[in-house]
């Protein structure tokens, strides 16, 4: 089961080189994968007789309990049939109709996927994996309608079933979550019914699941993009949008029967619904003049009755739904591929200029008229046997049978009627007048419809077949308790009969006088005024425009309503919580004892920054923000983390010499005071209460007692497990080392990204002839020790970093700085006599060295970055010393990148 | 020290939210590196600073009272990652004042919604580029 599923899967990757190496006769081939799962399912039929089911399981998520669980009972097996066999026929009949398309490998691709995904939403057994199936039948339906998407009604007709189909989809989801938590089960097999009945969710499980299911199978009032999505070529109207997949919503409908069956609501619903859509589909049908819309609305008829057969939950009615579900697809699906037989043939498909085909095409006339007459409902097909149940099920109910029956007869005269439109119409009568010259189609376009159309005449002659084989096993998974299935033609004079009698003597009586019907049918002005795709129109276009409207609301391009907005709702979202938590929420702390160099670090920090807030000169502002970061590393040394005060520092001096740099090439900054009085008090203001709010939560963070003891289990396996004794360098090489790995690529892309701002791939100048940015002669001659001095210290600390405070980063960032010197000092040209490798390749060889540490713990049989120790010599080697290099390269070639395009002056 | 951290971070964090909000391209980038400031200070803080001294250990020894290291450790990468924000956005106040000459954050916005400059001379440029290819064709002709 799963290497049929996989196997038309894998036929899809191939068609696209199969349709361009072998043109149209890459369909022969491609129809063998398909037409193997159908031999393989035909096999099957026995055990699934016998009563018996056939599972086979892949994990998918086990995480999460969703298995890709696939379950071949009765029902799956009737769908699963008619979607490989007909599957089959329509790849081919696609290669002989598509044959000069371009994209037809494209087609088949679409097609197979469709094939696939259908499959696996009849087999799934999973309520996820069926969901998952479900949705990837919309996408090939959308792909497939949209197939011939240079016109605009094409791809209109797509993104309205993938809208109507997919919202439908979503509403889907949300019931079978719901199913799943309320039956206590995530297989349809495993599903708790008496849980689910008695659940509290039922009925919302219920609509849920209904929309979904409507909105597939095209139920009033979703049933609009059914005959739209005729646009699309007619093997795909033929396979998905009459055999196969507008059935989904059928099938589950029928699949949940048993579930969901049980209250009176549902049945009702159902037949409600079922019925409406059929009489609208056949009123619609009976006004068409174009032979696939005319189908299309037929198709609408017949869900609509499928509908309404499972909601009748009697035994006839379910009997009647397995067979009709059968007749229909093989009849439709024939005369799809008849009509788009004609089409290719003459050229047109309007019933006017239709007639008397039967000479020319004497094969498709032949399938024509056994679907006709399956369609019609006439023995000895098997459209009648199913049709005869169909009544035998609504008399079964009683008196909304009744009122039921009455507008079935006249839905069934209709469709009637319109199968004698199609059959005598088209290939009886006078000759038509035809675009093209008309001819027999090729044995891929004639063959599909006439092995369909017999299947049909056949199953219905010798109904004792399907009887034990097919209809019965289907008939048991749909319905609730067993039921004994007995199919007949003749049954005696019973009431069904008489019904069938006057369906037929009404639906001559329509073909008959069809031109008056049909003005009869025109005067409903008030019908007809009530567009379903206007109103489509109109809903949308009032989406777009909401969306438009939300979008400017928030999207309104100002830095500064964004941060206003973001900085309110995040303090008052922080404000709330401290109001509902209380006072409480700041007392019990376990502070530290305060140091001094702590509160002095404070201060400067705030002075600093606070400096930084209001001063205009520009090198004021460098010298305050620097400040501002020192006071933060002294905070941090007076906290015990020497390693974050060091790069504080490192970064610090960094700012310091970068902002200098881009600074001297800005115009005066304005004052603060020009903004205007009420906007800056605005500002204090949110900057007052953001400021509040983050004091306020990290108050009340140090109130709480820290949870866990990570802090001490680093510490105690810092030695052992990572040779280190420096437990912060230890955490970021060993313990978090791909954390590590992944910011060392964003410091590497932050530099990329600023180079590739500034001056694009080249280098921008430093200084108009690479001249020294200071000319002080005592500078020049001590700088140069003095930075060779720091490259060298840079290195001890990158040595001595798992020990001791130092490590990569550090190392790195002294580096940088000590280049930086030089260039100061020296200008560009001598920087660049030093600097003999370009710093993105340093960049590159520092993520290298770092992945190359992780390899080796895999080639070592171990984990991605495992830390692994040598002693050669008695040196302490290892990966995570390779590793902190890696980082050393990075960071210092970062900086490096950076610092030569931003000290660029514009040429 | 923890609460003397929590209000140091919330004063840098509320003066940086100040100068982000200015119009001022300078002061928002300047905002940018004091509110990064103070989000690692935060970070910090919120490891608690229980420890009475520095962790670091030997082959033999464990300090009795430890800092916290973890936090450290983040605190350290977040502030080397900062820092390349920070040149970033000096990048941009850069690159907006040598493509654009402004500095005001709503002009920018306004310049970068409407079509770029530069297009029509890019346009020029292809015409031009197009009649040299001409003229070098029928230099090679001859």
């Amino acid at each position: 089961m799963l290497t049929a599923v996989f196997a038309i899967a894998f036929a899809a990757l191939l068609a696209p080189p199969l349709a361009r190496r072998f043109d149209d006769r890459a369909g022969w081939l491609l129809a063998a994968v398909p037409l193997m799962a159908f031999i393989w399912f035909v096999m099957q039929i026995p055990v699934i007789a016998r009563g018996e089911v056939v599972t086979a399981t892949l994990a998918w998520v086990p995480a999460l309990g969703i298995d890709v669980a696939f379950r071949l009972d009765g029902l799956s097996l009737l769908f699963a049939l008619l979607i490989s066999g007909i599957g089959a026929l329509i790849v081919l009949y696609a290669g002989a109709y598509l044959s000069d398309h371009h994209h037809l490998g494209r087609f088949y691709a679409y097609l197979l996927i469709f094939m696939m995904a259908m499959l696996g939403l009849v087999l799934a057994d999973d309520l996820i994996a069926m969901f998952v199936f479900w949705e990837l039948t919309s996408v090939a339906s959308f792909l497939l309608i949209s197939f011939q998407h240079e016109k605009a009604v094409s791809r209109r007709a797509a993104l309205q079933a993938l809208l109507i189909t997919g919202g439908g989809g979503l509403a889907l989801l949300a019931g079978l979550v719901l199913l799943g938590i309320a039956g206590e089960g995530w297989r349809f097999s495993e599903i708790d019914i008496d849980a689910v009945e008695a659940s509290a969710l039922y009925f919302g499980i219920m609509v849920l699941v209904l929309i979904g299911c409507f909105t597939k199978s095209a139920q009033v009032p979703f049933h609009l993009w059914l005959p739209n999505a005729m646009n699309a070529p007619t093997p795909v109207s033929a396979y998905l949008h009459s055999a196969t997949m507008v059935k989904a919503g059928v099938y589950l409908l029928a699949r949940l029967n048993p579930v969901m069956g049980g209250e009176q609501g549902w049945s009702d619903i159902l037949i409600a619904f079922g019925a409406t859509t059929a009489v609208v589909g056949a009123v619609l049908a009976i006004r068409q003049t174009d032979l696939k819309r005319l189908l299309a609305y037929t198709t609408v008829t017949v869900l609509g009755q499928l509908t309404m057969l499972i909601g009748t939950n009697t035994t006839y009615g379910l009997q009647a739904f397995v067979l009709y579900l059968l007749a229909h697809s093989l009849y439709k699906g024939a005369l799809f591929m008849a009509v788009g037989a004609v089409d290719h043939s003459t050229g047109t498909r309007e019933l006017s200029r239709l007639g008397g085909l039967l000479k020319i095409m004497p094969l498709t006339g032949a399938a024509v008229g056994l679907a006709a007459f399956s369609n019609a409902g006439l023995p000895p097909f098997f459209g009648f046997i199913a049709k005869e149940f169909a009544y035998a099920g609504l008399i079964q109910m009683g008196i909304t049978g009744w009122i039921v029956t009455i507008a079935m007869i006249v839905t069934n005269a209709l469709l009637l009627a319109a199968a004698g439109l199609v059959f005598i119409r088209t290939f009886l009568g006078p000759q038509g007048h035809y675009p093209r010259e008309p001819h027999e189609v090729s044995v891929p376009m004639w063959l599909g419809p006439m092995l369909l159309a017999v299947a049909g005449f056949l199953l219905g002659a010798w109904h004792h077949w399907p009887e034990t084989w097919l209809v019965n096993a289907a008939v048991q998974s749909v319905a609730r308790g067993d039921v004994d299935v007995k199919l007949y033609l003749w049954g005696g004079i019973t009431p069904a009969l008489i019904t069938s009698l006057i369906t037929v003597a009404l639906g001559v009586f329509f073909y008959r006088f069809r031109h008056q019907v049909r003005l009869q049918i025109a005067r409903w002005r008030v019908f007809w005024g009530v567009s379903g795709d206007l109103i489509w129109d109109r809903f949308l276009k009032r989406v777009f425009e909401f969306a438009a409207l939300t979008a400017s609301a928030f999207q309104h391009g100002s830095l500064r309503l964004h941060l206003t907005l973001l900085s309110l709702v995040l303090s008052s979202v922080v404000f709330i919580s401290l109001a509902i938590g209380g006072p409480a929420l700041f007392t019990g702390g376990d502070y530290a004892a305060l140091n001094t160099p702590a509160v002095i670090g404070s201060i400067l920090a705030l002075a600093g920054a606070s400096a930084a807030a209001v001063m205009r000169g520009r090198l004021a502002l460098v010298a305050a923000l620097g400040a501002s970061g020192l006071g933060l590393a002294l905070f941090f040394l007076a906290a015990n983390a020497p390693d974050v005060a060091t790069t504080q520092l490192m970064v610090e001096t960094l700012t310091v010499v970068f902002l200098a740099f881009v600074l001297r090439s800005m115009p005066a900054i304005p004052r603060v005071a020009d903004e205007g009085a009420i906007s800056r008090a605005a500002h204090i203001l949110i900057s007052v209460l953001f400021g509040l709010a983050v004091a306020g939560a990290l108050l009340v963070v140090a109130n709480v007692p820290l949870a866990g003891n990570i802090a001490d289990w680093y510490v105690q396996n810092s030695y052992p497990g990572g040779k280190g004794g420096n437990v912060v360098n230890v955490i970021l090489v060993d313990f978090r080392a791909f954390d590590t790995l992944g910011e060392i690529v964003v410091v590497a892309l932050a530099g990329l990204a600023a180079a590739s701002l500034l001056g694009g791939g080249q280098l921008a100048e430093m200084t108009r002839k690479g001249e020294p940015e200071f000319g002080s002669v005592l500078l020049r001659q001590a700088i140069r020790p003095l930075a060779g001095l720091l490259v060298l210290v840079s290195l001890v600390l990158l040595w001595r970093g798992h020990n001791l405070p130092g490590g990569g980063f550090i190392g790195g960032l002294v580096a940088a700085v000590g280049f930086i010197l030089v260039v100061l000092t020296f200008g560009n040209y001598q920087a660049r006599a030093l600097m003999w490798v370009r710093p993105t390749l340093l960049v590159g060889a520092g993520i290298g060295c770092a992945v190359l540490a992780g390899v080796i713990g895999l080639l070592g049989g171990h984990d991605f970055l495992k830390g692994l120790w040598f002693f050669p010599l008695g040196l302490p080697l290892g990966t995570p010393l390779l590793f902190d290099v890696g980082v050393f390269l990075t960071v210092f070639g970062s900086m490096m990148n950076m610092m030569q395009r931003l000290a660029g002056r514009p040429v | 020290m923890e609460w003397l951290a929590a209000l140091t971070a919330g004063g840098l964090a509320g003066i940086g939210m100040w100068l982000l909000l200015d119009r001022n391209l300078i002061r928002v980038v300047l905002g940018v590196a004091i509110l990064g400031n103070a989000i690692n200070l935060g970070v910090l803080a919120s490891g608690r600073f229980a420890g009475s001294e520095a962790a670091f250990v030997t082959a033999t020894t464990v300090p009795a009272d430890p800092a916290n290291a973890l936090p450290q450790a983040l605190v350290l990468t977040a502030i080397v990652i900062g820092f390349g924000l920070f040149a970033f956005a000096l990048a941009v106040l850069k690159s907006v004042r040598e493509s654009h000459g402004v500095t005001t954050t709503d002009r920018v916005t306004e310049i970068t919604e409407e079509p770029a400059p530069d297009i029509e001379e890019v346009g020029l440029q292809i015409h031009q580029d197009d009649a040299d290819h001409h003229h070098d064709a029928e230099e090679v002709r001859q």
